[in-house]
């Protein structure tokens, strides 16, 4: 009877909904996204809040369901501890020489590739390549490559007459490093490339030849015109490099673990390591919460950048 | 002529350079999987695949374990799809079609927990998951996956709809087609590309997956390939050629997708996590 009832009624509010609003009740757009919302809420967002309360806690892996409330000591304890000032460092390091490095060989690549030629459309697919191959493949390639005994890096490295001492890149504190931003940057530079190529085909070639008409050097042209069209791109592309590279996990975790001696370190790294090694939830939420507020900065710095510009341009 | 010559000439060097570098890893990957032990450790590098030895991808296959881990990353990727679509079609209309309260707080949401990584999340998680029995099982991982990879398959479908003339939508509901209806009969086969690109990109993020895969799964039968592959890494006991083998077909499914979807997927991916 009462099921009936409330299909009668939602029958005919359907009808005035139909008649007075096009568009459905007030309450369409959350019937649309409720769905998604629930699961980013229990999947997300209770997760971190959980995850920001257990930064100020002591609480052990073993025991997780017993926290001692600290306050802000894990934050102070961290920022003491010269290791993780290293961790810091480690990850300013990787994570501007990832933006540079990627940004820089993806324009160099784009700019390459702009140009029509024959099998262009070829090159381009096979370049996508790194960045389609899974992050889980090219540690294990890399890793292969870079074996001290039998990879071809330190045989071709060793042919030239650069080898490293004894071959072992990813066990020296100097070369383990620059080998896992060199994997890294090679993953990335097809994305920035083809980003890239997408903007620079939206040069107007109109300017670009007028340029040259009044005689402007190559140099020249590219910074008048092509860099104007390019540039809002370029910033889009660091920030999106910034975040991943503070994100990333899996490459370094399972090429290095962080090592030798925390050369690799970086704060995803650490975070794991302190939660999962040391057992320490607490110290290790603080540390992922310095590496998100470094993304936040970041992000919300280079809106105040982008808009101050744009007021600067008026 | 002459210095147009070798513009040209230069160009094409760098463009077969970078095809090398580009190219070199995964061709290395066939190269090893394809070599005898003979080869392999030998005081020179083969740099051409024996295809005599082709055997090994059967043999990999043969021996079981490897074609389970594809099989348990196939339902993972599927599932994590299915769910990240059939969730992120009604977010990204509602972003796109309506004024609400709160529409402000959830684009912010979406854009911000694209910033968190899983390494963070991975411990909260956890103990929600041994909450809700979901541990060790591919269901969860479906589920966390898709919490992930929704934001950016929302925001690229959002801006895809956003493409589409309203008027499209209007007719149709001068005719009296509810809202769900116009979303599925009218908008959804408009925006089909951007689908199969954010299914692309859901597909692949839930096949490569690793931390929460091997923090949450513990028997050895429900491990994806990602964890599988992973474990070879450090370990001595199985051969080389087996272990590029099998990392060849978890590289392989990936790399033919992208190249097909490649313009929408990048396209999207810097209009979604930016822009909003």
């Amino acid at each position: 009877m009462t099921v009936l009832k409330q299909q009668q009624t939602s029958g005919s509010r359907s009808e005035t909904r139909r008649r007075g609003s096009p568009r459905g009740s007030k309450w369409t757009p959350y019937l649309f996204l409720a769905p998604a919302a629930v699961f980013i809420l229990v999947f997300q967002v209770v997760p971190l809040i959980q995850e920001i309360f257990l930064s100020f806690t002591r609480t052990s892996l073993l025991n997780p369901t017993r926290s001692t409330w600290v306050g802000l000591d894990n934050f102070t304890r961290i920022f003491g501890d010269e290791d993780f000032r290293r961790t810091l460092l480690t990850t300013f390091i990787y994570v501007i020489v990832c933006v540079v490095g990627a940004v820089g060989a993806g324009l160099a690549v784009a700019l390459l590739l702009n140009k029509g030629f024959r099998g262009r459309g070829w090159a381009r697919a096979l370049v996508t390549i790194p960045w389609a191959a899974p992050g889980i493949a090219v540690a294990l390639i890399a890793t292969w490559m870079l074996n001290p005994d039998y990879g071809i890096v330190n045989r071709f490295l060793d042919a030239v007459g650069l080898g490293v001492p004894g071959g072992a890149i990813l066990d020296s504190p100097t070369y383990a490093l620059p080998a896992i931003l060199a994997t890294t940057i090679w993953q990335l530079f097809p994305f920035t490339s083809v980003v890239l190529l997408s903007a620079l085909q939206s040069v107007p070639p109109d300017l670009t030849e007028a340029a040259t008409v009044d005689g402007a050097g190559r140099w020249w042209t590219f910074r008048a015109v092509t860099w104007q069209v390019i540039k809002p791109t370029i910033g889009l592309l660091a920030i999106l490099m910034t975040i991943w590279s503070l994100r990333r996990f899996e490459l370094i975790w399972l090429m290095t673990k962080g090592g030798p001696v925390g050369a690799t370190e970086t704060l995803v790294i650490d975070l794991y390591s302190e939660a999962f090694d040391s057992k320490q939830l607490g110290s290790a939420a603080a540390i992922g919460m310095v590496g998100v507020v470094v993304s936040l900065i970041v992000v919300a710095g280079s809106r105040f950048v982008a808009r101050a510009a744009e007021r600067e341009a008026r | 002529m002459r210095p147009l010559r070798i513009g040209l000439t230069l160009r094409i060097l760098g463009v077969l350079v970078v095809l090398g570098v580009a190219v070199f890893p995964l061709y290395w990957m066939i190269v090893t999987a394809l070599s005898s032990n003979s080869d392999l450790f030998a005081e020179k590098a083969r740099l051409v695949p024996d295809f005599s030895q082709f055997g090994v991808f059967i043999d990999a296959l043969a021996e079981g374990k490897a074609l389970g881990w594809l099989r348990n990353s196939l339902v993972i990727a599927v599932g994590t799809t299915v769910l990240s679509i059939g969730l992120g079609i009604p977010l990204g209309y509602a972003l796109s079609r309506f004024s609400f309260w709160g529409k402000a707080i959830v684009t912010v949401l979406l854009l911000f927990t694209q910033m968190l990584p899983e390494a963070l999340m991975v411990v909260p998680l956890f103990s929600l998951f041994r909450r809700f029995g979901l541990l060790d099982s591919l269901g969860g991982l479906i589920l966390v996956n898709s919490a992930f990879v929704l934001p950016i398959v929302a925001l690229i479908l959002k801006g895809a709809i956003d493409g589409i003339p309203r008027a499209l939508e209007e007719s149709a509901r001068v005719d009296g087609a509810r809202p769900l209806t116009v979303l599925t009969r009218i908008n959804v086969p408009l925006i089909a590309p951007s689908i199969a690109a954010t299914a692309v990109i859901a597909f692949f993020h839930a096949w490569n997956e690793y931390v929460f895969a091997v923090t949450f799964i513990f028997t050895p039968g429900k491990q994806p390939a990602s964890v599988g592959i992973a474990n070879f890494i450090g370990e001595l006991g199985t051969p080389i050629q087996t272990v590029m083998a099998v990392a060849f077909m978890f590289t392989l499914p990936a790399v033919v997708f992208y190249l097909f979807a490649q313009r929408h997927v990048v396209a999207g991916m810097t209009a979604g996590a930016v822009k909003g």
